[in-house]
């Protein structure tokens, strides 16, 4: 694929045919074709991933990170221990985290 | 809250492109409870889980189904629920991370719970991880008795990394100077309670 464009976009030279050409690669990889979007609305209306995306837009780095050093948390994501270790609560008020920062 | 969940996601989500590994996030909102379900939010956790290696065959398969039916009717969530347990069969680690349960419909939390129950019952190895307020402990330890509990409090660890990145970006740089930002730091961390 990357070879292909590669020839198209010396063979004609032209910065918009290219571009055109990187832009369709790009929603054929990241974004599903039109059957396929559909497909996944019809499985929910909810887009869970827009919301992933504002949420961690604001994140600072490093701040929250010994929840990922704990140990609690190691365990739980080795996937080791079974069923018993299937589920792990985290919880706390609304301040804590960003907002208790502002 | 949020910052958690965001945090635990994008840490599996780095990890995914090492294995068979895929995950599943869900942020429950207490403004979109009309529309977060049971059904939409099983369904939701079913098109995180496929987005990414593309949808297979047998989802596709119960698409053209319901497209078949009158007008095109929406899976129901039994429907939802066989498509999850074959995905998640076919996957060797699932992760799914749902963050405040306490925004979400009771009726539509307890739905959600029980049938993830259900489904942890028969795949052992997948993992959730659940946010919530401290009130919601007991409420989901009442569906996983054997839950790992963690509180979430600001460390002051964070805050540190918090004042560090603030004053990094201060407005007047030349008026900072490794004296100022040492006594910045101790008279800001002296106000912060012990955790």
């Amino acid at each position: 694929m990357a070879q292909t464009q590669h020839t198209h976009s010396i063979s004609l030279g032209d910065a918009n045919t290219d571009f055109g050409h990187l832009m369709g690669s790009y929603n054929n990889v990241i974004y599903k074709p039109d059957d396929d979007a559909r497909m996944l609305r019809w499985l929910s209306p909810l887009e869970p991933n827009h919301r992933h995306h504002y949420v961690r837009s604001d994140r600072f780095d490093g701040i929250g990170s010994w929840l990922l050093e704990a140990s609690e948390f190691r365990e739980w994501r080795s996937g080791e221990g079974g069923a018993d270790k299937a589920v792990l609560f985290c919880y706390g008020n609304p301040g804590v985290g960003k907002t208790y920062l502002r | 809250m949020r910052y958690a969940s965001s945090l635990v996601i994008d840490s599996l989500c780095d990890q995914a492109w090492e294995g068979d590994i895929a995950v599943a996030g869900l942020y429950c909102d207490f403004l979109a409870r009309r529309e977060q379900t049971a059904t939409n939010m099983i369904g939701a956790i079913l098109k995180e889980l496929v987005h990414r290696g593309g949808i297979p065959g047998h989802v596709r398969e119960a698409f053209q189904m319901g497209m078949r039916g009158y007008r095109g009717r929406g899976p129901r969530i039994m429907d939802l629920l066989g498509m999850l347990r074959t995905t998640v069969a076919s996957i060797s680690q699932v992760f799914i991370c749902i963050d405040a349960l306490d925004e979400c419909h009771p009726r539509e939390l307890f739905e959600l719970l029980t049938s993830l129950r259900e489904i942890i019952r028969e795949f052992p190895a997948m993992r959730i991880f659940l946010t919530g307020r401290p009130h919601m402990v007991e409420n989901t330890q009442g569906y996983f008795p054997k839950a790992i509990v963690v509180p979430m409090t600001t460390k002051t660890e964070d805050i540190r990394n918090y004042l560090q990145m603030r004053l990094g970006r201060d407005d007047e740089p030349e008026a900072m100077d490794s004296d100022l930002r040492v006594d910045i730091m101790g008279v800001m961390l002296e106000t912060v309670p012990d955790t």
